[in-house]
C-alpha cells in the first residue's frame, strides 16, 4: 500500500509553513469573536465597545500590562505541559491536578524548609516539580504498564488533586486562624512580584525559560526530535528504534513536573502560600492554550498571551462596565471547539460527503477512547 | 456437477481501472445454481477485486453483470445482498460479546410490538437455519468463545439469513485448521446440494482440487480459463496461474555466498493477530553474498516471520541470529545487530508520511547525528538532500512531506534510509508493491548491488515476477513453513507455484519436502 | 442512623442517576462523553429563566431540556461529524457552557454569582399512596418532588430500551463493533448521535431538577462536577443501567455523607469526596490488569489503546 491522493498531505515546507500554523487558530478565533459579538448583541449591548474595553483593559497601559502579564503566567506553564505531552502522543489532560500536587508540595517545603534563599527557592521549585512529575506518573504507569486509558484516569485524578490537597491544607497542615491554606511560605521561598499593581512575580522567568529550553529540546535534541516522531507515528519510531513507552513515561513525568512548576509560581509568587482551590481552571485553559499553539512552545507563549490579555481585559470589563467577564471563557472555548474539528478543505468543497481526512495537528492519530472495545 | 444449466450469475467482460492502473483487464463467468466454483489466481490477479465488484462493494469500469439473466448493477453491498448475494470476508465483522444470533439477526431483527426484539424467534430462526445447513451453532453462544472456524460459519450463517442464493468466501481456509477446512467443505456441498451457489477465492490448489465443481483461474487482470474440476491436476491449474516466459531479469553475476550463514532462523513459532498459528516450526538459513527470495501467497506467515525477525513481534519460541550472535527482542536491537528492514507497511511503519522527508531519512540514524544530547538538524538536512540525490528520489526535497511521494519514491525512501548503514542482513518485504516499473528496476539493481557488496539479502514477495527476477535462491512459504528451498535457474514458476498452492508432496522429486 | 440521611440521599442521588442514565447510552455507544456537566448547567440555567419568566413549570423543564439538547446536538456536530475528538469536544463544550450561562446569569439578571426569586414556581412535594402508610419506608421514598420518582421510573426504561429492543441491540453494536453494525446496515453515525441527544435529554432533566426542585436558584458551576461523578458511576459500572444506578446511588450517599458525617464526627469532607474518583481509578486498574493478562503478547507491536 502507499499513500494514495497525496495532494491532501502534500504541502511545501518553508516560508509559508512559518505563517500556517497560525492561520487555523486565527480563523477560529475570528469566528468565535463574531459569534460572541452576536451574544453580546443579543443582550443588548455594543460587542465594539466590549472588545474594546477587553483590548484596551489587557494591554493599554502598565498597570493592565502587569496585570495581564500574571494571569499570563500559570497559562505560559500548563499550556507548555499539555503542548510536551500532546506533542509526544499523550494525552495528558491531567495537568489541573498535577498543577495543584505541584502547588501544595511547594507549599510545604516552602514553609517548612528554613534555608537560604539561594538554596531555598530552587529546593521549592524541585519539590514542585517531583510533585507534578509525581501525580502525572500514575497515569503514565497505568498506561505504559496495564493499557488503561490516560485521558480517564487524569480526568479522575484532578479532583482527587484537589480534594487531597484541600483535606491536608484544611485539615492537617492548617495555618491558625479561619482560613483555608497551608502556613505562609518563608521569606526565602518567595518570588518577587514586579510591582505593586498586579501580582506577577519573577515566576514569569521561569516560565519563559522552560518555553525557551523546551524549543530547543524540540528542535534541537534528540528527545525532542524521538517526541515529535512518535508523536505522529508511534510504531514507526519504534520500528526506527525509538524506545516509545519509555520516551512517553518521560514526557508524561516531565510535562507533569512542568504543572507542578506553574504551582509552585502561583504558591511562591502570587499568593506566598498554599490556598485551597486556588485555581481557577488553570489545567484546562492550559489545554486551550495548547491547541491555539498547535502544541509549539512559542506558540504557547503567543497563546497563552493572548489568553492572559483575555482573562485581564475580562476584569476590567467587569469592574466597569456591567458586563460579565464570563464572555472571555465562551470566547476561548468557542476557539478552541472550532480548532477541534478536524477536517480538510478538500472534505469542505465536496459537500462534506464521504470521509474527512484527518490532518494531523501534532497529536497522533490517536483512536477515540473506545469504552467497550474487545479484540475480536 | 450442477442439474441447473443456466448460469445464475453471468460477468461478461468486467474491467476495473484504478485511474490508469488496470486491476481487471477482461474477465468473465458463469456461476450456475448448485455449483461450487474457485477463483483462484496469484496475488494481484484480480480475483477480490472482481468479487468485491458482483458485490457492490466497487463499481465496474466496464463490462455487463447478468443476475437471473436481467443485467444488474449493484451501487452497494446492500443491493446485492436483496439480490440474494452474500459475501464472507477475511476478517470477520462481528460483536465480540453478542451472541450467535445477535449477531446474525442485526440489521434484519424480527420485532414484537414497541420495537422489541423477538429474541426467542431470532434463537429459533438461526437454530433452525443452522440445523438446515448443518452448521450446528448454538445461537446463545457468545462470540468471543468460539472458535475461528464456528465465528465463520456464524457469517456464512448471516449471509444465509438474508436469503443469499449465492455465497462467496474470500480465501475461506486462510485461519481454519485442517479439519475445519475438511468440515467447511462439508458444508459448502451442503449449500450447493441444497441449490446455493459457492464462489471460494483460494490460492491453495489442493483445496480446489478437493471442493471445486468448476475452476476459473486469474492472471494478470483475465480470467484466462474456466475448466470443470474432472481429471484435472495440479500442474495444469498450476501452469494457468503461474504460466508465462520469465520477462524481467535483472543483469547480475552467477552468485557466489559464503559459506557461513549470517540470517538464522531456527524452530521459529508465531502467533498472529488473531491467535492462530502463523509460523509453524520454520527454519531457514541466509549467508553472505546471496539474494533469497521467499515466496508465497500473502497470509502464509510472512508477515509474522518477518516481524518476529525485526523486532516486532514476540515470537513463541524459536532461536534468531545473525552471526552467531542472538537477534534481540527490539528493533532497536536488531539493528544494532546489523539488521536493515523495508517494510511492505510504508504509510504505518516504514514511513511517518506526515513528517518531512529529511525526518524519515534520519530515524534510525540518529547516533549519526547527534553530539551528547543534541542533535544536528542542519547536518541531517543535508544528509538527506544527498540521499536523495543519490538514490535519485524523484520530487522529493528534504523538507517535503513523505505522504507527498508516489509509491516508487516512498520505497527508495526507505531503502535510501536502511541501506546507508552498515547492515548484514537486509530484509526487503514486498519491495515492488505499488512501485512504478522505471522505479522497480532501479530497486533490484541496488539490492543486487547490496548482493555483491557481501550483504545477505532477503525478498519477501507475493509477485513470482520478482521473485524470478531477482533471487539466487528461492524458498516457498506455505502455510507457516518453508516447503522448499531451491536454485533460482534450476527451477520455474511453475513449480514454485505448485509449491506456493501447497503441492509439495506431488513435486518431481516424488517426496515430501515439507 | 438517621432517616433524613437516607431521605437526602435519594434526592441528592437524583440528578447524579439522571445524568448516568444519559451517559449511559452515549458510553454504550462507544463515546467517552463528558460533557455531561455541561448539558446540565444550561438545563438548570433555562429551567430557572424559564420558570422565572413564563410562571411555568412544565415549560420550564420543557426549555431545559430543549437547551440541553442543543448542546448536545452542538456536540455531536463536532464530534460526530467534524471529526473532533470526543475529548477536546467535550471539555470544550462543558468550559463554554459553564462560561455563556454565566454570561447569561449577569447579562439577564443583572447577577454575579447567584439568581433567585421568590416567582420561580416550587415542585410540590408528592404523597406516594401506599408507601406513605408504611413507618420506615415512607420517611425515606414519600415526600418527595416529581423528578425524582421521574428518575428511579426511568431506570428500568433505559434498561429496557437497551437491552430488549432493536434500537438498544443496535446501539450496543455500534459501540463495541462499529464495523459490524455498518455491515449489517445500521446507520453508525445516526445512532451516535442520537444517542448524544438522549444524554442530553437526561441531562436536561437532571439539570433542571437541580435549579428547580433540589434548590430553587440557578449559581455558577453548580452542578459541582456531578457530571463527573456520573461518569465514574458510568465506568466502575460499564455501562450497565441497574448497576450504574446502584452505585450513582451509592456516590450519591457518599456526598451526602462528606457534609454530614463531618459535623458529627469532625472527618474531614474531602476523605468522603474522593470515594467516587478513587474508587473508580481503582476498577480501572483492576479491569486494565485483567485485560492486559488476558491480551495476546504475540500479536504485533502496538502502542495504542486496545
Amino acid at each position: 500500500m502507499s499513500a494514495e491522493a497525496p495532494g491532501a498531505l502534500a504541502s511545501r515546507r518553508g516560508l509559508l509553513d512559518w505563517l500556517a500554523p497560525a492561520i487555523q487558530p486565527t480563523i477560529a478565533l475570528v469566528i468565535s469573536a463574531i459569534v460572541g459579538g452576536l451574544l453580546v448583541l443579543a443582550m443588548g449591548q455594543d460587542p465594539l465597545q466590549i472588545y474594546g474595553v477587553l483590548i484596551s483593559g489587557s494591554l493599554v497601559g502598565v498597570p493592565n500590562l502587569m496585570v495581564t502579564l500574571q494571569m499570563t503566567t500559570p497559562l505560559l506553564f500548563t499550556g507548555l505541559a499539555v503542548s510536551i505531552a500532546f506533542r509526544a502522543g499523550l494525552w495528558n489532560i491531567g495537568v489541573e491536578g498535577q498543577l495543584l500536587v505541584g502547588a501544595f508540595f511547594a507549599g510545604l517545603v516552602g514553609w517548612l524548609a528554613p534555608l537560604p534563599t539561594f538554596l531555598h527557592v530552587p529546593l521549592t521549585l524541585i519539590a514542585a516539580m517531583a510533585g507534578g512529575a509525581l501525580w502525572a506518573a500514575i497515569p503514565a504507569f497505568l498506561r505504559i504498564k496495564l493499557n488503561v486509558n490516560e485521558l480517564v484516569v487524569c480526568l479522575m485524578l484532578n479532583p482527587i488533586a484537589l480534594l487531597l490537597t484541600g483535606f491536608f491544607a484544611i485539615h492537617v497542615f492548617k495555618a491558625p486562624g479561619p482560613t483555608n491554606k497551608l502556613p505562609d511560605v518563608l521569606e526565602t521561598a518567595i518570588l518577587p512580584q514586579f510591582s505593586l499593581f498586579s501580582q506577577a512575580n519573577w515566576g514569569v522567568f521561569i516560565a519563559l525559560g522552560c518555553c525557551a529550553i523546551f524549543t530547543v529540546v524540540n528542535n534541537a535534541t534528540i528527545r525532542g526530535f524521538e517526541w515529535k516522531i512518535m508523536g505522529l507515528n508511534p510504531t514507526f519510531a519504534y520500528y526506527g528504534g525509538i524506545d516509545v513507552p519509555r520516551r512517553a513515561l518521560w514526557a508524561m513525568l516531565i510535562s507533569g513536573a512542568v504543572a507542578g512548576l506553574g504551582g509552585a509560581e502561583e504558591v511562591m509568587g502570587v499568593y506566598g502560600a498554599f490556598f485551597d482551590n486556588f485555581s481557577p481552571g488553570y489545567g484546562f485553559d492550559g489545554i486551550a492554550v495548547a491547541m491555539l499553539a498547535n502544541f509549539n512552545p512559542i506558540g504557547v507563549v503567543a497563546a497563552a498571551g493572548l489568553f492572559g490579555a483575555l482573562d485581564s481585559g475580562g476584569a476590567v470589563l467587569q469592574m466597569t462596565t456591567g458586563s460579565s467577564k464570563y464572555l472571555v471563557e465562551v470566547l476561548q472555548f468557542l476557539t478552541v471547539l472550532i480548532l477541534a474539528a478536524r477536517f480538510s478543505w478538500e472534505w469542505l468543497r465536496a459537500g462534506g460527503r464521504g470521509q474527512p481526512t484527518r490532518r494531523a495537528v501534532g497529536v497522533i492519530n490517536e483512536p477515540e477512547p473506545h469504552p467497550t472495545a474487545e479484540e475480536a | 456437477m450442477s442439474a441447473d444449466s443456466t448460469p445464475v450469475v453471468r460477468l461478461r467482460d468486467i474491467a476495473k481501472r484504478f485511474g490508469s492502473f488496470v486491476a481487471i483487464q477482461s474477465a468473465s463467468m458463469d456461476i450456475g445454481g448448485g455449483e461450487i466454483h474457485a477463483l483462484v489466481g496469484e496475488n494481484g490477479a484480480g480475483k477480490s477485486t472482481l468479487m468485491n465488484i458482483l458485490y457492490g462493494l466497487l463499481q465496474r469500469s466496464d463490462g455487463e453483470i447478468d443476475f437471473d439473466g436481467r443485467p444488474v448493477s449493484f451501487a452497494s453491498p446492500r443491493e446485492a445482498i436483496a439480490a440474494g448475494i452474500g459475501m464472507v470476508h477475511q476478517h470477520f465483522k462481528l460483536a465480540p460479546s453478542f451472541t450467535v444470533s445477535e449477531n446474525i439477526i442485526l440489521g434484519a431483527e424480527p420485532l414484537k410490538s414497541l420495537d422489541r426484539v423477538d429474541m426467542a424467534r431470532a434463537d429459533e430462526e438461526t437454530r433452525r437455519l443452522s440445523e438446515r445447513f448443518g452448521l450446528n451453532l448454538d445461537p446463545r453462544a457468545i462470540i468471543s468463545t468460539l472458535p475461528v472456524g464456528l465465528r465463520q460459519r456464524v457469517e456464512i450463517l448471516k449471509a444465509l439469513y438474508r436469503d443469499a442464493r449465492i455465497l462467496i468466501l474470500d480465501e475461506p481456509t486462510a485461519v481454519l485448521t485442517p479439519q475445519e477446512t475438511r468440515e467447511l467443505f462439508v458444508t459448502m456441498r451442503r449449500l450447493a446440494d441444497g441449490g446455493h451457489s459457492i464462489i471460494f477465492i483460494t490460492h491453495k490448489l489442493q483445496e480446489v482440487l478437493a471442493a471445486a465443481d468448476h475452476i476459473s483461474v486469474m492472471r494478470q487482470g483475465r480470467v484466462v480459463a474456466t475448466i470443470d474440476n474432472e481429471g484435472v491436476t495440479a500442474q495444469e491449474i498450476a501452469r494457468l496461474m503461474v504460466g508465462r516466459p520469465v520477462l524481467l531479469r535483472v543483469a547480475k553475476t552467477q552468485a557466489r555466498p559464503d559459506e557461513k550463514p549470517t540470517l538464522e532462523v531456527k524452530g521459529l513459532t508465531a502467533l498472529g493477530d488473531r491467535g492462530e498459528t502463523a509460523v509453524d516450526d520454520l527454519s531457514l538459513t541466509l549467508r553472505a553474498g546471496e539474494i533469497v527470495g521467499l515466496a508465497g501467497v500473502q497470509g502464509n506467515g510472512q508477515d509474522e516471520l518477518v516481524q518476529c525477525i525485526a523486532g516486532l513481534r514476540l515470537p513463541v519460541s524459536g532461536n534468531l541470529s545473525i552471526s552467531g550472535k542472538p537477534l534481540g527482542r527490539t528493533p532497536r536491537d536488531n539493528r544494532a545487530a546489523g539488521l536493515a528492514y523495508i517494510p511492505a507497511d510504508r504509510g504505518a511503519v516504514g514511513l511517518s508520511l506526515q513528517s518531512s522527508i529529511w525526518e524519515n531519512l534520519t530515524v534510525g540514524h540518529l547516533d549519526e547525528f547527534s553530539s551528547g544530547p543534541f542533535f544536528a538538524a542542519a547536518r541531517a538536512r543535508r544528509k538527506a538532500a544527498q540521499l536523495i540525490g543519490r538514490f535519485d528520489v524523484r520530487g522529493a526535497e528534504p523538507d517535503k512531506l513523505a505522504g507527498s511521494l508516489s509509491g516508487g519514491n516512498q520505497q527508495k525512501v526507505q531503502i535510501a534510509r536502511e541501506l546507508t548503514r552498515n547492515a548484514a542482513v537486509v530484509i526487503a518485504e514486498q519491495p515492488s508493491q505499488g512501485v512504478d516499473i522505471g522505479a522497480i528496476e532501479q530497486i533490484h539493481r541496488i539490492l543486487v548491488e547490496m548482493r555483491d557488496a557481501r550483504k545477505s539479502v532477503f525478498v519477501i514477495s507475493a509477485d513470482l515476477d520478482e521473485i524470478f527476477s531477482i533471487s539466487d535462491r528461492i524458498l516457498v512459504i506455505y502455510r507457516g513453513r518453508i516447503v522448499v528451498d531451491l536454485r533460482a535457474e534450476a527451477t520455474t514458476p511453475e513449480e514454485v507455484g505448485r509449491y506456493m498452492g501447497g503441492l509439495h508432496e506431488a513435486s518431481s522429486t516424488g517426496g515430501n519436502a515439507s | 442512623m438517621d432517616l433524613e440521611i437516607l431521605h437526602s440521599t435519594v434526592r441528592i442521588s437524583t440528578p447524579l442517576i439522571l445524568a448516568a442514565l444519559g451517559g449511559l447510552l452515549t458510553y454504550q455507544a462507544g463515546m467517552l462523553n463528558i460533557a455531561l456537566d455541561g448539558f446540565m448547567i444550561v438545563a438548570a440555567f433555562t429551567g430557572v429563566a424559564m420558570a422565572y419568566f413564563s410562571g411555568s413549570l412544565v415549560v420550564a423543564i420543557l426549555a431545559a431540556v430543549g437547551a440541553s439538547m442543543l448542546l448536545a446536538a452542538l456536540m455531536a456536530l463536532f464530534n460526530i461529524w467534524f471529526r473532533a475528538h470526543i475529548f477536546i469536544a467535550g471539555t470544550a463544550v462543558t468550559f463554554l457552557a459553564y462560561g455563556l450561562t454565566a454570561l447569561l446569569l449577569k447579562g439577564i439578571f443583572g447577577q454575579d454569582a447567584l439568581f433567585t426569586s421568590d416567582a420561580i414556581p416550587t415542585f410540590t412535594t408528592i404523597v406516594v399512596p401506599v408507601i406513605a402508610g408504611i413507618p420506615v419506608l415512607s420517611q425515606i421514598f414519600s415526600g418527595h418532588t416529581i423528578l425524582v420518582y421521574v428518575a428511579y421510573l426511568l431506570v428500568p426504561v433505559v434498561a429496557w430500551a437497551l437491552y430488549r429492543t432493536r434500537w438498544g441491540l443496535r446501539l450496543r453494536v455500534v459501540g463495541e463493533a462499529p464495523e459490524a453494525a455498518a455491515t449489517a446496515g445500521v446507520n453508525v453515525d445516526g445512532v451516535k448521535f442520537q444517542a448524544m441527544l438522549l444524554s442530553g435529554l437526561f441531562c436536561g432533566l437532571a439539570g433542571a431538577y437541580l435549579s428547580l426542585a433540589y434548590v430553587t436558584l440557578f449559581s455558577k458551576e453548580m452542578t459541582h462536577e456531578r457530571g463527573l461523578i456520573a461518569l465514574a458511576a458510568i465506568f466502575f459500572a460499564r455501562g450497565s443501567p441497574y448497576l450504574t444506578t446502584v452505585v450513582a446511588l451509592l456516590f450519591g450517599a457518599a456526598t451526602a455523607l462528606s457534609v454530614t458525617l463531618p459535623q458529627v464526627t469532625g472527618l474531614a469532607p474531602q476523605l468522603l469526596q474522593m470515594i467516587p474518583y478513587v474508587v473508580t481509578v481503582l476498577a480501572l486498574v483492576a479491569v486494565g490488569w485483567q485485560s492486559t493478562r488476558a491480551r495476546n503478547k504475540h500479536r504485533a507491536w502496538r502502542f495504542d489503546l486496545s
